[in-house]
């Protein structure tokens, strides 16, 4: 049984500890609480660096303090206070970065409101618990034999099917009818590669539709996209040693990791809003009247500093955009004004949550309209790598973990 | 026998000080013991469901953070039975039920706004500042009957 | 209604929570309770228990304290062996003022009407022109 530490301020109160407790159930996993002392609360300052005027935050304070003082208590860590408290913020913040510092134990860090539910929190708590309970999986390097892999979106299906550590063939469908558009990712992925069904040694599956899709395939691996994109970056970027951050901006959530040696020790998953997702830039390709897969390249000859715009909500976003167009911005500016108000966000909600260090790699779909890394570079002052497969990392990562599972 | 609400809401010096003096102190457990036998919901530990922090919206705006606002769904109702409160202004280590420093902002604020008699003293730090201490209480609890 | 209630013995009361214990199990009352470090937890229908407290209560009338509890005690939903180890945070409010109730039940034993009792004044911080002239003292 996996245990995860609970540090936390408000759940409780907010109705959703046992939302909590029902997502780490379903992963098979255990909430447990780190035991302290009334003096460790009350000396916190001392080992923690700071003291502050609500007590359940010093508790879990305290409470990190023993993880870092004894390990052996929890194989991971969430930590949760609820949103909007700036106080909890800050604490939040500060404790992952202190387990994250001081250990290996991987974290999850989140803002929870009173409609959290055990659904939201499932895939996160999944990720933990992997990144725990496959360790060695998730350090496996090179692909071999012969697999396939399928990312079921929730915009897109991707596959590939990779050979002797290559990607030698891909697939990519809109994601319309969740099993049919695997199918079809599949079939365009297996006949690009000139191979049949049949000789796939293993088939790993992650995304949206993963339960969904692995079921119908009778998938060797079902696995969330946390872990398994985290990996697949890596191993496309050729980074997997020592720490590198993935950013994943998806179609309807956006994902920050923070790796370690190919196993994610930080990431949060989520976006307040459409506003800061693929999807933005979809609505902003079609009101341009171009292709999506032009707007990357008509970004890189516009100023975002010409057009004020401000995605943080879709509606207010599209109504930025009508109105700069209106009033004679160039598509080019605008093009770039709608990547930098999504990088902007994804840095402002994302990247605050993880540890950032280099290599950035961003990875998905959208990592291939040219200006969201360029705004992503200015704004983290970082070279971001885009690598090749970049779209397909999802499937990419299922097919080199999956095949880890054929050997023994 | 006058109601009188005591912060910290979880005190166990000054609910039994108001007791033993005669008069029925207003605190967290018995709000908890309501929510907890009821068998309607499962919730737990606390059976606070997400529909608690809704209540709360009645003391607290809805950009208050939901932990407050759950808090206010308990203590809320408790301040409105109040006829007395005594406030311990710096009550050192609060945890649970008062472990969130925003909501016992909100509470303090809102019993010495509702305009009726309250006590506000510190905790006693040796014997003859707690002399002091359960004198004005007694004084205190006196004058209300 | 059955009700949960902490008694609380100051940590120099000469009562022991089993000595308390004892007393509600020859009562013959149905009350459950249960011994922890600081007191017992008893848990009973409201009219026999709030009679026992005051026989309680009389044990060491200044060195006992009560207070109400929500939850019965060793109720699943709050006991930490089935929670995950660690003390639910209201305990360490309980222990916290627990280091208090020595000097409150002293305070109860000597409470007399007829007693004055003058509390000095806390210490205040030094008025500016005083430290200004021991910056001047001291730096010169």
């Amino acid at each position: 049984m996996i245990r995860i530490a609970e540090l936390a301020c408000g759940p409780e109160y907010s109705g959703i500890q046992k939302e909590i407790e029902r997502a780490a159930e379903k992963v098979g996993a255990k909430i447990v609480y780190p035991e302290v002392s009334l003096e460790d609360i009350l000396n916190v300052e001392k080992k923690f660096g700071v003291k502050v005027a609500s007590g359940d935050l010093n508790l879990a304070m305290a409470r990190a303090v023993r993880i870092i003082e004894n390990p052996d208590l929890a194989d991971a860590v969430i930590v949760m206070t609820c949103f909007r408290c700036a106080e909890a913020a800050i604490i939040r913040s500060e404790i992952r970065k202190f387990i994250h510092e001081k250990s290996r134990l991987p974290v999850l860090s989140y803002s929870f409101t009173e409609r959290t539910t055990a659904e939201t929190l499932f895939t996160r708590m999944e990720a933990l618990v992997t990144t725990v309970k496959f360790r060695g999986l998730l350090a496996r390097e090179s692909q071999k034999g012969l697999t396939a892999g399928i990312d079921s979106g929730s915009t897109t299906t991707k596959s590939v099917v990779m050979k002797n550590n290559q990607v030698i063939g891909t697939g990519w469908v809109p994601t319309i009818e969740v099993i049919q558009s695997a199918e079809d990712a599949y079939d365009a992925a297996l006949s690009a590669a000139g191979v049949n069904r049949a000789d796939i040694q293993g088939l790993g599956v992650t995304g949206y539709g993963r339960f969904l899709v692995g079921k119908h395939f009778d998938a060797k691996l079902v696995q969330e996209e946390i872990t398994v994109n985290a990996k697949g970056a890596v191993f496309l970027a050729n980074a997997q040693k020592g720490s590198a951050t993935v950013i994943d901006i998806g179609g309807m959530d956006n994902k920050a990791i923070a790796v370690h040696d190919g196993i994610p020790g930080g990431f949060t998953m989520g976006g307040i809003c459409a506003g800061a997702s693929g999807r933005f830039l979809e609505l902003t390709a079609r009101r341009l009247g171009i292709d999506i897969t032009d707007l990357g390249k008509l970004a890189l000859k516009g100023n975002y500093e010409n057009v004020s715009m401000n995605s943080y909500c879709i509606v207010f976003g599209t109504q930025s955009l009508v109105n700069s167009l209106s009033m004679g911005c160039k598509p080019e500016d605008v093009a770039m004004a709608a990547c930098h108000s999504v990088a902007e966000q994804v840095y402002e909600q994302q990247l605050q949550e993880v540890e950032v260090k280099e290599p950035v790699i961003m990875v998905g779909g959208t990592s291939l309209i040219e200006g969201l890394p360029k705004a992503m570079e200015s704004l983290l002052n970082i070279n971001v790598i885009v690598p090749r497969y970049a779209q397909f990392v999802g499937a990419v990562g299922a097919s080199l973990l999956v095949s880890g599972l054929l050997e023994g | 026998m006058a109601k009188v609400i005591v912060y910290p809401l979880t005190s166990t010096i000054l609910a039994d000080l108001v007791e033993r003096m005669g008069h029925e102190s207003l605190v967290i457990p018995t709000e908890v013991r309501k929510k907890i036998i009821s068998t309607s919901i499962d919730s737990p530990p606390l059976n606070i469901t997400p529909d608690d922090p809704k209540k709360g919206l009645k003391w607290a705006a809805v950009d208050v953070p939901s932990g407050v606002r759950g808090r206010m769904a308990i203590i809320g109702p408790l301040i409105e039975a109040a006829e007395a409160a005594i406030i311990i202004d710096d009550p050192g280590c609060l945890t649970g039920c008062s472990g969130c420093n925003r909501a016992n902002e909100l509470v303090r604020l809102l019993i010495k706004t509702k305009g009726i008699p309250v006590l506000e003293m510190n905790y006693p730090e040796d014997e003859n500042e707690a002399r002091g201490f359960v004198r004005k209480i007694k004084i205190f609890l006196e004058g209300l009957k | 209604m059955r009700i949960t209630k902490y008694i609380i013995t100051s940590p120099e009361s000469d009562i022991l929570p089993s000595d308390i214990a004892m007393k509600i199990y020859r009562s013959k009352n149905d009350v459950n309770v249960k011994e922890t470090c600081f007191g017992v937890i008893i848990n009973g229908e409201e009219k026999a228990l709030n009679e026992l407290l005051k026989e309680i209560r009389a044990m060491d009338p200044n060195g006992i304290f009560i207070k109400d509890r929500g939850f019965p005690p060793g109720d699943a939903r709050r006991c930490r062996g089935r929670r995950g180890g660690g003390a639910r945070p209201g305990f360490y409010m309980i222990e916290h003022e627990s280091k208090m109730l020595p000097l409150i039940s002293k305070a109860l034993a000597s409470e007399r009407e007829d007693m004055d009792i003058v509390c000095p004044p806390k210490k205040r911080p030094l008025d500016l022109e005083k430290l200004e002239a021991i910056i001047k003292t001291e730096l010169s």
